[in-house]
C-alpha cells in the first residue's frame, strides 16, 4: 500500500481534501452572497478566513523549522498590527498554542521522545498557573479598559523585547545535563522513562533531580502563558532542562505536550466568556494542526537556521508595534508616522540580512 | 538495535496521545466544515458572519461583539442548544478540542492503574478535574 494512504499521509490527504473543498465552497458562496447594510461583504469574509488559515499554516511551518512556538509569533503581530480587541487575540493565541502542541502530541508520545509521567506532573502545575492567569486577563480587560488594553501591550513588548534577545544569544541549555545527586522527593516520583535516541543509535535512560523546584517555576510560566496567551515552549523548555535535567530533546518533546494539556485549561474562561469567536478561531485552528503535521513530516530535516534569525527579526519588529501603541494608548506619544515604521522595518531587515549571512559563513 | 531490543512505553502514555491526536484532527475536520455551514446559511448562525466580522474589526470587546450582533452571549456551550447552526457546529469543535486533554487523561488514569501506577492515576485525575472544572465553569474567578 502506499505510503500516501498510511497514517499519518492517509489524515493529512483527507484533511487537505477536506480544506480545498470547504475554501472553494466559501469562495463560491461569498461571491454570491447579498451583503446587508452595515455587514462585511461575503468575499472580504472569504478573505478573512482565508487569510487567517493560510497565515496560521505558515507560522505553524516555520515554527517548526525555525523551533520557535507559534503563540508567541501570532499574538504579539495581532496586538501591535490590528485593530482587535486584546482579549479576543489573547484568547484566540492561546488557541494557536495549544493546538500545534496538541497535534505534536501523537508522535511524540509514540517514539517515546516525550515523558507522559513528567508532562503530568508539570501540568499539575502549570494548569493552576495558566488558569488563574486567564482569569486575570479577563478581570484586566473588565476593570481596566483602554489603560489596561495599554498596560497589556506594553508588558507584552518588555517581554517580547527579552525573549527576542534570549533567542540570540540562546540561553543556558545543556543538550545532556549531568545528574550527580537525586533527592528523594524526585527519586519517589519515578519519572525518568529510558528512550532510543535515533541520532546516537542507543537507549538514554536519564536520572531526573529537583522536581520540586520544577513545579513553582512552572506556575510562573502557566500565569504568564494565561495571561498573554502566548505559547511558553520558550520557558517549559529550560526550565526543565536546567532545574530538572531533563535532556533538551525530551523536554522540547514534552513542552509540546505540556501546552497541549495544560492549556486545555486556560484556555476554558475564555470560551466561557465569549472572547473565543468560533468563526474567527477556527481558521487558526486549522491552519495550526495542518500547517505542523505537514511541518513535522516534510519540513522537520530542512536545515534552515537562517529562518530562526527571520523570526527574531520579526519579533523585534512586532515589539516595535507594541510598544508604540502601547504608549499611544496610554497617551504618552501620539500616532506613529508612516516613515518611522518604515525606518525601524528597514533596520531589522538589514540586521537579518547580516545575521543569516554570519550564519551562512559559519555553517560552511 | 533491533527494535525488538528498544525499551517500550507505558500503554498510558501511547494511548493518551492517540486519543489527543483523532481527537485533534476530528476537531480540525469540524472548525474546517463549521464556516461553510455559516456562510451557506447566513440566518442559522447564532450571530450573522456578515455583521460579526464587521464588528470584530471594528475594535469591539467580545461582550459588544456578541450584543451587537448575536443579541448578547449565549453561554459558553452555546454548542449544545445550536448543533445544526454554522457556529453553533464551529463551536463544538473548538470546545472538542479544548477539552482533548480530559479524555486522554481519564483513559490515562485507568491504564495507569492497570499497571499499578497510582501516583499517575492520581496526578492524571487532578489535572482531568481541573480541566472538567474549568470547561464546566463551576471555577471561574467571578467572572
Amino acid at each position: 500500500m502506499s505510503k500516501f494512504l498510511r497514517s499519518p499521509w492517509l489524515e493529512v490527504n483527507v484533511m487537505v481534501f477536506v480544506l480545498i473543498l470547504s475554501f472553494a465552497g466559501l469562495a463560491l458562496i461569498g461571491w454570491g452572497a447579498e451583503t446587508p447594510p452595515g455587514g462585511m461583504s461575503g468575499a472580504a469574509i472569504f478573505g478573512w478566513l482565508f487569510g487567517f488559515f493560510f497565515l496560521s499554516f505558515a507560522i505553524a511551518l516555520v515554527a517548526v523549522i525555525g523551533g520557535i512556538g507559534g503563540g508567541v509569533l501570532f499574538t504579539p503581530f495581532m496586538l501591535a498590527f490590528t485593530s482587535v480587541d486584546s482579549l479576543i487575540i489573547r484568547a484566540t493565541g492561546l488557541i494557536v498554542a495549544m493546538f500545534s502542541g496538541l497535534i505534536s502530541t501523537g508522535p511524540f508520545t509514540k517514539r517515546g521522545l516525550a515523558n507522559l509521567r513528567i508532562c503530568i506532573f508539570c501540568a499539575a502545575a502549570y494548569g493552576v498557573g495558566a488558569f488563574g492567569g486567564a482569569i486575570g486577563a479577563i478581570y484586566v480587560a473588565k476593570h481596566l479598559g483602554a489603560t489596561g488594553e495599554g498596560v497589556v501591550r506594553l508588558a507584552l513588548g518588555l517581554i517580547l523585547l527579552s525573549l527576542a534577545v534570549y533567542f540570540i544569544v540562546g540561553g543556558k541549555k545543556i543538550e545532556w545535563p549531568e545528574v550527580k545527586h537525586v533527592d528523594n522527593f524526585t527519586k519517589k516520583l519515578k519519572l525518568s522513562q529510558p528512550y532510543y535516541e535515533e541520532s546516537l543509535k542507543k537507549v538514554i535512560d536519564y536520572p531526573l533531580t529537583r522536581a520540586k523546584w520544577v513545579l513553582f517555576a512552572i506556575v510562573g510560566v502557566g500565569l504568564l502563558s494565561g495571561f498573554f496567551g502566548l505559547g511558553a515552549g520558550w520557558a517549559i523548555v529550560p526550565a526543565q532542562n536546567m532545574i530538572m535535567a531533563v535532556p533538551l530533546k525530551v523536554a522540547a518533546a514534552n513542552s509540546g505536550v505540556l501546552l497541549g494539556m495544560g492549556d486545555c485549561i486556560a484556555v476554558w474562561p475564555y470560551l466561557l466568556m465569549g472572547a473565543i469567536i468560533p468563526l474567527f478561531a477556527a481558521p487558526w485552528l486549522v491552519g495550526q494542526v495542518l500547517g505542523g503535521l505537514l511541518g513535522a513530516l516534510i519540513l522537520i530535516r530542512v536545515k534552515a537556521g537562517f529562518v530562526r534569525f527571520l523570526l527574531i527579526g520579526f519579533m523585534f519588529f512586532a515589539c516595535f508595534g507594541l510598544l508604540t501603541k502601547g504608549l499611544g494608548m496610554l497617551g504618552v506619544i501620539g500616532n506613529v508616522p508612516m516613515w518611522l515604521n518604515g525606518a525601524v522595518f528597514l533596520a531589522i531587515l538589514i540586521w537579518c540580512t547580516r545575521a543569516i549571512l554570519k550564519h551562512r559563513k559559519s555553517e560552511s | 538495535m533491533s527494535p525488538e531490543e528498544r525499551p517500550t512505553f507505558s500503554r498510558a502514555q501511547i494511548v493518551y496521545g492517540q486519543i489527543v491526536y483523532w481527537i485533534t484532527i476530528l476537531a480540525c475536520l469540524i472548525c474546517t466544515v463549521g464556516p461553510v455551514i455559516s456562510m451557506a446559511s447566513v440566518e442559522n448562525n447564532v450571530a450573522n458572519p456578515h455583521y460579526l466580522f464587521a464588528s470584530i474589526f471594528a475594535g469591539d470587546d467580545a461582550q459588544t461583539v456578541w450584543n451587537k450582533v448575536g443579541g448578547g452571549f449565549p453561554g459558553g456551550h452555546f454548542w449544545a442548544k445550536n448543533f445544526t447552526k454554522g457556529d453553533g457546529f464551529t463551536q463544538f469543535g473548538l470546545a472538542l478540542g479544548c477539552s482533548v486533554a480530559l479524555w486522554g487523561l481519564i483513559v490515562a488514569a485507568f491504564l495507569y492503574m492497570r499497571e499499578k501506577v497510582y501516583l499517575y492515576v492520581v496526578l492524571s485525575l487532578w489535572v482531568a478535574t481541573l480541566v472538567f472544572l474549568s470547561a464546566s465553569g463551576m471555577v471561574s474567578g467571578g467572572h
